[in-house]
């Protein structure tokens, strides 16, 4: 496995938020973990990223043990829900920021902004300034900036939840395909359920800390673990497709 | 029958009581209107126009003479004060970018120790740091004489940088630390998920980020240095700039013409830097007041940022122990006195202070609570008249108000001497005069604080009220009053404290009769009695901090009533 979380543990005084979790990726894959707010899932994905010290387990990455490590040092980068962009730089500053610690020169990391610029559609904005982009554009240079470093692993924290439902769905399918392409691995969090019915390989649904399931969006279809995966997902109201992706969804 | 009747009487009774209610209150806000606009036009506008006409006139007439000759006169003086504002500008902004990274990245007991000593040093009266520089390293200073058996010469330019700077430090930090808790943590995870180490953060990151902040503290560095008259005047020696040879001009010459035009010269450049100051200010918001930047502090490992995380921690502890001993410096000449070989515990001078200077001590109290109390209310009616009513000339007006933000205190002081000396205001010598300077000089900031709040509160509660019978001034003691309480606490503190230790303004209106308790301790400093001044100083820290402590605790209790 290229990605195993084993016993992931974290409490905040006496609540627990991620309760014993465990789980496993492939590489190239796409996982998706979805939940309500306080269910402990961007409490994961920051023990992951490091900014949070786990209180026990291990999260071995391509081999290698990475929760003990500082986020610089992790071979992990993350789209932020707020962006983070830095307002004081322009797209093409922001997007090659990481590459100066990896040791590579000015001129080289120029050109690879503009490879990623170009893959997101935006090399006519590389001089603007981040403050005249719009949201959308604001999440593709963040995005653009994440996987620029070529990380092993590309963590994404509710990326599109400040953006309209058009805007939403254009970019979804932009990742998914830039996610192929790159055969980037990724962990996507989110609450909205078809975002990760559309966007996973793996799909693994949240409540109290704990995975309830994880598993293909076709196979939590087929059987549903629990009500509140069939409540949660709202199922009844979908038509999926033979490959499993959705046809339709039924608005309420 | 005679019921229906009683009913329509009484109705009709009603309706004209609320036609006289309503004809009284547009009135009494039409005069309180009047009113406000009035004092601020008679106590902003008229000292300002009486000192441009004044700085222009010669014995032969109207001309710009005075200018030449003042400029040509006193060149060295124009260069010393650019020189010293510049190097108080770059040192004073060095310590406290230093200071206030050093104690935003303190956690705990020991950041709110830190806290504390910049808050006391911000309602410390003037001339305190030159107090005790002057004891500590003066010719007989402790440190320099007694300890190191040198026998300096404080009294020269460095000694005025090296005070000025100190003593506009704590203001500016923590200026700097409201930018700092501004900006946005997920940049700096960011930086950090991308690889930067904390060094890397503190370059590419923080300091960019805190870019104009830095600059606006250069600017407020600089205009407080050049209208500074207390320090060149104390430690300067034989080293005059402008503003201390204002001061010698009034105070020793009453020459008002030269004392005007030379205050052009300095009100010209404060003006100038006013506007590049609000301009930065408005880019400080882009950089930092993201709406969604996230609410938790960041943390940064200073002594992990390699050369100048150390430089930033050094220069940081060296500032606070540099403060530290100016407080154990006042608390020790107020209550040691020499016996012998040694130094012993004494109230003498405290019984002394209390028996023969008691009555300025309170005066000075007794004026600054008058000043917090209209000064709020004045400032109150114009952000409801200017905010709420948008009244005509409303542009007009904030730009008035704001005047005395911009311009030097004994700038504003000759301005009210000029207007005020004279029928038919002849107000020189008297309090009030006293208790209007300080008043007007504080309402940009005391409106500013009213403004913010007014435009917090939803216009609909107006469209209640009127619809559900009040009237408009209804609004303002039903709506407008309520929501300003707020304001009403932060406006009283600032104004009280700012009342109890200002000096710039009002040194030139009082009284020699009835001084107020800064202009004693200057005078002490001046000729020497530091143990009467450093009590004066002590009294001062103890009487603001208090005043502003209950203050605190009402507006506290307000919070808890109010949920």
């Amino acid at each position: 496995m290229y990605l195993e979380v084993k016993g992931l543990k974290k409490s905040f005084g006496e609540k627990k938020i991620v309760d014993d979790l465990s789980f496993s990726l492939d590489k190239g894959q796409l996982m998706c973990i979805l939940g309500s707010s306080g269910c402990g899932k961007t409490t994961t994905l920051n023990m992951i990223g490091g900014f949070l010290k786990k209180d026990s387990g291990s999260i071995i990455l391509d081999g290698e043990e990475i929760s003990e490590k500082e986020p610089e040092d992790r071979p992990v980068t993350t789209v932020f829900q707020s962006y983070a962009l830095f307002p004081h730089m322009t797209v093409l500053e922001n997007v090659i920021y990481g590459l100066k610690f990896k040791g590579i020169k000015k001129e080289e990391a120029r050109e690879r902004g503009y490879e990623y610029l170009e893959m997101i559609g935006m090399t006519e904005y590389a001089d603007v300034r981040i403050q005249r982009l719009s949201g959308g554009q604001q999440q593709r240079v963040a995005l653009a900036r994440a996987l620029v470093l070529e990380p092993k692993l590309c963590l994404l924290d509710e990326p599109f939840s400040n953006l309209d439902a058009a805007l939403r769905e254009r970019l979804r399918f932009e990742l998914k395909k830039l996610q192929r392409d790159l055969g980037m691995t990724m962990i996507f969090v989110t609450h909205d359920q078809e975002e990760a019915m559309i966007l996973s390989d793996k799909m693994a649904i949240m409540e109290a800390g704990l995975f309830v399931q994880c598993d293909t969006p076709k196979a939590i279809y087929d059987a549903p673990a629990t009500d509140f995966v069939r409540d949660f997902l709202k199922l009844d109201r979908m038509i999926f497709k033979e490959d499993g992706s959705i046809l339709k969804k039924i608005s309420e | 029958m005679s019921q229906s009747f009683h009913v329509k009487n009484e109705t009709a009774r009603k309706v004209s009581s609320d036609t006289f209610f309503r004809v009284f209150s547009a009135s009494t806000e039409k005069i309180l209107k009047i009113a406000v606009l009035f004092f601020i036009l008679l106590f902003i506008l008229y000292p300002m126009v009486c000192i441009f006409i004044r700085s222009l006139s010669t014995v032969s007439g109207i001309g710009f003479a005075n200018y030449a000759e003042v400029f040509l006169k006193y060149k060295e003086n124009f260069v010393n004060s650019i020189t010293v504002g510049i190097a108080t500008a770059v040192l004073c902004t060095f310590l406290s970018l230093c200071t206030a990274l050093f104690v935003y990245t303190r956690t705990g007991k020991l950041k709110a120790a830190l806290m504390a000593v910049i808050l006391i040093s911000m309602v410390a009266p003037p001339f305190v740091s030159s107090l005790a520089y002057i004891q500590l390293y003066g010719r007989r200073g402790w440190i320099s004489y007694r300890l190191l058996g040198l026998s300096l010469n404080p009294y020269n330019a460095v000694g005025v940088v090296l005070m000025q700077s100190i003593s506009f430090v704590p203001m500016n930090a923590l200026f700097l630390l409201g930018i700092l808790s501004r900006i946005d943590t997920s940049s700096i995870k960011a930086a950090q998920d991308l690889g930067a180490r904390p060094g890397d953060i503190l370059k590419d990151v923080i300091l960019p980020l805190m870019r104009p902040g830095i600059y606006v503290t250069l600017l407020l560095a600089f205009v407080r240095s050049i209208a500074d008259f207390g320090t060149p005047v104390i430690i300067g020696g034989r080293f005059s700039t402008i503003a201390s040879e204002i001061y010698l001009k009034i105070v020793g010459y009453s020459d008002l013409e030269a004392a005007s035009a030379m205050n052009m010269f300095i009100l010209i450049p404060s003006i100038a830097f006013f506007f590049l100051y609000r301009h930065l200010m408005n880019s400080t918001g882009i950089m930092t007041d993201s709406q969604r930047a996230s609410v938790e502090p960041f943390s940064l490992k200073l002594g992990k940022c390699g050369a100048s995380g150390l430089a930033v921690m050094l220069s940081a502890i060296l500032f606070f122990v540099v403060i530290l001993l100016q407080y154990i410096c006042i608390f020790a000449s107020g209550f040691m006195k020499r016996k012998g070989g040694g130094y012993i515990f004494t109230t003498e001078y405290l019984k002394e202070l209390l028996k023969y200077d008691l009555s300025t001590m309170v005066r000075s109290v007794v004026y600054a609570l008058i000043v917090a109390l209209l000064g709020t209310f004045t400032a109150i009616l114009f952000a409801y008249f200017t905010e709420w009513r948008k009244l005509k000339g409303r542009s007009f007006f904030d730009c008035l108000v704001t005047i005395p933000y911009m311009i030097p205190g004994t700038c504003f002081g000759i301005g009210y001497i000029l207007a005020f000396n004279h029928k038919p205001l002849a107000l020189t010598g008297t309090g009030i005069i006293v208790i209007a300077n300080m008043i007007f000089k504080q309402l940009p900031t005391s409106t500013k604080l009213c403004s913010a709040a007014v435009s917090q509160i939803p216009r609909a509660q107006e469209s209640a009220v009127r619809d559900l019978g009040g009237s408009s001034l209804s609004v303002l003691k039903d709506v407008i009053l309520p929501g300003l309480r707020p304001a009403f606490f932060g406006s009283f503190s600032y104004n009280f404290s700012t009342a109890m230790t200002t000096a710039g303004a009002v040194i030139f209106l009082i009284n020699p009769g009835k001084k107020l308790a800064v202009f004693k301790l200057f005078d002490a400093v001046y000729s020497g009695e530091y143990a009467v001044a450093s009590l004066i100083s002590m009294l001062i820290i103890i009487i603001v901090l208090s005043v502003e402590g209950i203050v605190y605790l009402l507006s506290w209790k307000e919070k808890e009533n109010v949920s």
